[in-house]
């Protein structure tokens, strides 16, 4: 069997004396949607920063690609390697166009005509986004925003996405696009690990399953066998008020 | 009439400097989070490193005394980034702003060794000769520094919103965060930042070293506070903001100086700093939140 393309092992983070995460072990396949499921405050963006470079860990290791060691590389190196982000709240360049937003998604890729492509693509698969093109991101709804954080994701081509909580602060019906949209990206043939407190939709579209509770992972495992385990029907699902 | 539009002329003047000078800071504020107290000395290291080659070089005439200025000052601002800015990025914007304070001390206290406390000739760079434009009469030199100002405020303009490395600029200004996360080398971005802001500071310092015939050690700190003072008018949002801020400034200066007293000059940058804050804390055009 092949290794994972991404492994992390003993993974523990604090912020000061607070420890955020505490002895997380997991790991991604290529091709594969994983989701981590947890409350507010359970260390899910933590990992997630962790992963990005953007938070120093205590312990642990975080591998990539079989023997890249993340821990060792820069924010910026790290994204090189073909690892994307869809932060928790789209946390777009306000400022800055649609398209400049897309435009800096490919700041790694050197062929400035394939950026130009890529983002060309992004406008056909996102119609609103081109009428939009010249629009501070700002303006912009919070479904729109969405969708300009998955494009900017996506003009580099990563090989694994990170998504944040993509369904913070969206309408239902956005919800729903969302996640039919992180499944069309994983069946691209790009890995998607995703952490969200919508347990019910993201255990829909993910393969495999953690559970994190105050930093630490309690459970784990096929998405559809989590989803009928009674711990988490009563914590996730609405089983149990 | 005439006395007003020839005010507006003289305010346009000198505030195009003010804010060329403000620029300087804004950006080191807004990407580096850095309150840069050295900038206006090494706007005085710029007027300087112009004044030895308009003195030692006069075959080099404006042209070389501004390329030397310019070179001068960049130096400095880029020795500046490496050895107390870029360790200290990342701290508290107190630690910085001691650190950059520490540097202007040394760079007017070291220059006022080297040239004397007292101000010094400047070469003649530009003729002296006026030139009538309808009512308004400005001076070759101050036609020039009006010009060069605009071209360096352009020039900015253009980087930031133009090109792949001033996208770049603005995106960690708003999120360094993300912006490191997309590939984006932050503490390159800062570096070229600073050497950018340093360089412009040392082009407009020649430019204003030639206007007004004379180049001082501390020529830095007038400059600097009013800069520092149209920065917080405007607020660190918009780059264009900054800049309309120091041409509004300098222009309210020389209406006060034409029609109340001169003496009130100076003081008008911190009325308006007080009034502009009082009703929009975060300044005319908006403030990132950090």
């Amino acid at each position: 069997m092949s290794a994972p393309l991404m492994r992390i092992e003993d993974l523990a983070v604090s912020y000061g004396a607070v420890p955020a995460v505490n002895g997380v072990s997991l790991e991604i396949n290529s091709g594969e949607l994983r989701v981590i499921l947890g409350a507010n405050g359970a260390g899910k963006t933590t990992i997630i920063k962790a992963i990005l470079g953007l938070q120093k860990p205590h312990r642990g290791s975080i591998r990539f690609d079989g023997d890249v060691d993340l821990l060792k590389l820069k924010s910026h190196d790290i994204h090189a390697l073909g690892i994307a982000w869809v932060p928790e709240a789209r946390q777009l360049w306000n400022t800055l166009s649609v398209l400049d937003n897309l435009r800096l998604g490919g700041w790694c890729v050197d062929n400035k005509a394939l950026v130009d492509k890529r983002i060309q693509e992004m406008f056909e698969r996102f119609p609103r986004l081109a009428e939009r093109r010249g629009q501070v991101a700002g303006s912009l709804s919070g479904g729109e925003q969405q969708m300009v954080a998955i494009a900017r994701a996506l003009i580099s081509a990563p090989r694994l996405i990170l998504m944040d909580e993509p369904s913070l602060g969206l309408a239902p019906l956005v919800v729903r696009d969302v996640f039919t949209l992180a499944r069309e990206i994983n069946r691209m043939g790009i890995s998607v690990l995703m952490v969200e407190q919508n347990a019910r939709a993201a255990l829909k579209v993910a393969s495999w399953a953690y559970l994190l509770e105050t930093g630490q992972i309690i459970e784990s495992g096929p998405a559809a066998e989590i989803a009928g385990k009674e711990s988490v029907k009563e914590v996730f699902l609405g089983g149990r008020a | 009439m005439d006395l007003f539009l020839q005010q507006i002329a003289n305010g346009l003047v000198i505030g195009s400097t003010y804010a060329v000078v403000a620029l300087g800071f804004a950006l080191a504020f807004t990407v580096l989070r850095v309150i840069n107290f050295a900038h206006p000395e090494i706007f005085m290291v710029g007027m300087f490193a112009g004044l030895v080659a308009g003195a030692q070089f006069p075959a080099g005439g404006f042209i070389g005394a501004v390329m030397l200025g310019a070179l001068g000052a960049a130096l400095v601002g880029f020795v500046l980034e490496r050895t107390v800015i870029q360790p200290l990025r990342g701290r508290d914007v107190l630690s910085t702003l001691i650190g950059t304070l520490g540097v202007a001390i040394m760079l007017q206290n070291g220059m006022a060794i080297i040239a004397g406390p007292d101000p010094m000739a400047y070469p003649t760079l530009l003729p002296r000769q006026s030139i009538e434009l309808g009512p308004v009469v400005l001076t070759v030199r101050q036609l020039a520094n009006f010009g060069i100002c605009l071209l360096l405020l352009a020039f900015v303009s253009f980087y930031v919103r133009k090109t792949k490395l001033g996208r770049a600029t603005r995106a960690i200004a708003e999120r360094p965060d993300v912006a490191a996360a997309f590939g984006i080398n932050v503490g390159l971005v800062c570096s070229v930042t600073i050497v950018i802001a340093s360089l412009m500071g040392g082009v407009a310092a020649v430019s204003v070293g030639t206007l007004y015939g004379s180049a001082w050690a501390f020529v830095g700190l007038l400059y600097g506070l009013k800069a520092f003072t149209c920065m917080l008018v405007a607020g660190n949002r918009y780059f264009e903001g900054v800049m309309v801020v120091g041409l509004g400034i300098g222009v309210i200066e020389a209406l006060v100086t034409g029609y109340v007293s001169s003496s009130l000059k100076d003081a008008v940058a911190f009325f308006v700093l007080i009034g502009v804050l009082y009703f929009r804390p975060n300044g005319l055009f908006g403030s990132y939140s950090h």
